[in-house]
């Protein structure tokens, strides 16, 4: 049969095994979900409830490499990173008063923290993360050093002055929707910068991201959302995401021009 | 995704016979004999020639219907096949019934009443054929259009075709609105190793009253793909 991978009935196994593989993720017993490895390293970290952000106070390990923004020499971590380091056990969270906030706590936080797209936005982010992607909120600088020594494109320079209001002096809060409330279109919003997996990642330099991923609330983009988006993007690829009760897809719409042939 | 020739010399084969080549030597033959088809539902039947039956075949227009008539070979092409060779590559007549042959805007008329979404698909399947691409049915797949490189006996088929009409409230195809319907298609199109091709048809602005409209209509292509953030982990 035409178009069939590798014909005959090695095609049927092929897409026996497919399903297998699509509902791997329903255990039978509580005790095949995969549990994660116990981490030693435990970095530290102090809510600041008027910034919706938390401040390292204690780094161990590797991951602050690629993790958390840096102003004036500190660095402040979101409510997806904060997240993501505390469900495997590498950050611990402490109000003021130096007490340990639990994983409960946090899961009611951001709701009003990241907005209506919440978990969706975390789903996204963990399951990028998860495989070792370099994963910023979109349109925030990584340091200041980074918004000086830019090479990015014009349009997704941070100004001095908006990046004054990134330096966490002032009360200003950082929450995804008040980011990008004006610069969403119809039904996506841009939420990541991404970078592939890169052991020479530097905040002080990150470079181009590989692509902006846009998360789709609802219905799918249109071409002319799609071609406002690519502007938007200025060169930089991008993705659209869609999220559906955790499961998390990614969708290219690349422009393309069919050989002419002979 | 590279083309998946079909065995040991199909490329060669393909690259030494240009389809280009076939479709013009098609032309001049309808030409010579003065070639008319019967526009019959949505279908137009046409009798070959003995020569032009190879070249039909070799061209991929239409299908062979199997008859007991000895001299003639009939071809049952697509509207959007018999109208490419009628009024693109005008080397074909078409007749309703016994009357005499349909001008275009009659015959676009015809089309476009017989089938809503005309055209649009029109518009690319010819924008394909123009390119020198193969493209047939793609019913099989649950899409508009197959696009092939060559003859489908030396190459599978690489693009899997939808065909969108650009503008509020006319997509008369009314593929992929929602999320499941790019699941869908794109994790059909994936099991059988062909690339999702959107063609967003563009009006500009005009009316489909008459085939010189299509010349104003523009067509923009972008694939659409699943990606996999666990396979594609490096640049």
């Amino acid at each position: 049969m035409e178009g069939i991978f590798r014909g005959g009935s090695e095609s049927d196994d092929e897409i026996f095994l497919q399903q297998a593989n699509d509902e791997d993720e329903y255990h039978y017993s509580s005790s095949s979900i995969s549990k994660l490895q116990f981490r030693k390293e435990l970095s530290r970290a102090r809510w600041v409830d008027g910034m919706g952000m938390a401040e390292v106070i204690e780094k161990k390990g590797q991951i602050w490499v690629t993790t958390g923004i840096v102003r004036n020499g500190k660095t402040y971590c979101s409510i997806e990173e904060i997240l993501f380091f505390m469900e495997v056990g590498a950050l611990c969270l402490v109000d003021d008063n130096d007490t340990c906030i639990c994983l409960e706590d946090i899961y009611k936080k951001i709701e009003g923290k990241m907005g209506a797209y919440c978990l969706e936005l975390f789903d996204v982010y963990r399951h990028l993360k998860s495989l070792g992607y370099i994963v910023g909120r979109h349109g925030t600088a990584w340091s200041l050093k980074a918004v000086k020594s830019t090479c990015r494109p014009v349009s997704l320079q941070v100004s001095e002055e908006s990046s004054e209001v990134m330096t966490l002096g002032s009360a200003d809060k950082l929450s995804i929707i008040e980011l990008f409330g004006t610069m969403q279109i119809n039904d996506m919003m841009p939420v990541f910068d991404v970078y592939l997996p890169n052991s020479r990642f530097r905040k002080s330099s990150p470079g181009s991201p590989n692509f902006t991923l846009y998360l789709s609330r609802d219905c799918p983009p249109s071409k002319a959302e799609i071609e406002v988006l690519e502007r938007r993007c200025s060169g930089i690829p991008l993705k659209i995401c869609q999220v559906d009760n955790g499961r998390v897809s990614f969708f290219s719409f690349d422009k393309v021009e069919l050989l002419v042939l002979p | 995704m590279a083309p998946r020739w079909k065995g040991k010399g199909a490329e060669a084969k393909a690259l030494a016979d240009p389809v280009s080549k076939i479709v013009a030597q098609l032309q001049s033959s309808l030409i010579q004999t003065s070639a008319s088809g019967i526009l019959s539902g949505c279908s137009v039947l046409i009798a070959a020639e003995a020569e032009q039956t190879d070249l039909f075949s070799r061209a991929c227009f239409g299908r062979p219907i199997v008859t007991v008539d000895k001299d003639k070979q009939w071809f049952q092409l697509s509207l959007e096949e018999a109208f490419f060779l009628c009024y693109s590559l005008k080397c074909l007549k078409i007749k309703v019934g016994d009357s005499s042959p349909k001008s275009y805007e009659e015959l676009w008329h015809c089309m476009i009443t017989r089938k809503e979404t005309f055209s649009d698909l029109y518009k690319a399947y010819s924008h394909l054929r123009m390119k020198n691409w193969v493209v047939k049915s793609g019913s099989q797949y649950g899409v508009d259009f197959v696009a092939y490189r060559h003859h489908p006996s030396l190459v599978h088929s690489e693009y899997a075709v939808l065909v969108l009409s650009e503008g509020v409230g006319n997509d008369l195809n009314g593929r992929l609105r929602v999320w499941s319907d790019f699941h869908c298609t794109t994790r059909l199109c994936g099991s059988v190793v062909k690339t999702l091709l959107v063609l967003y048809i563009n009006r500009n602005g005009n009316s489909n009253v008459s085939p010189l409209c299509l010349e104003k209509y523009t067509v923009e292509e972008r694939t659409v793909s699943r990606w996999s953030p666990e396979q594609c982990r490096e640049e």
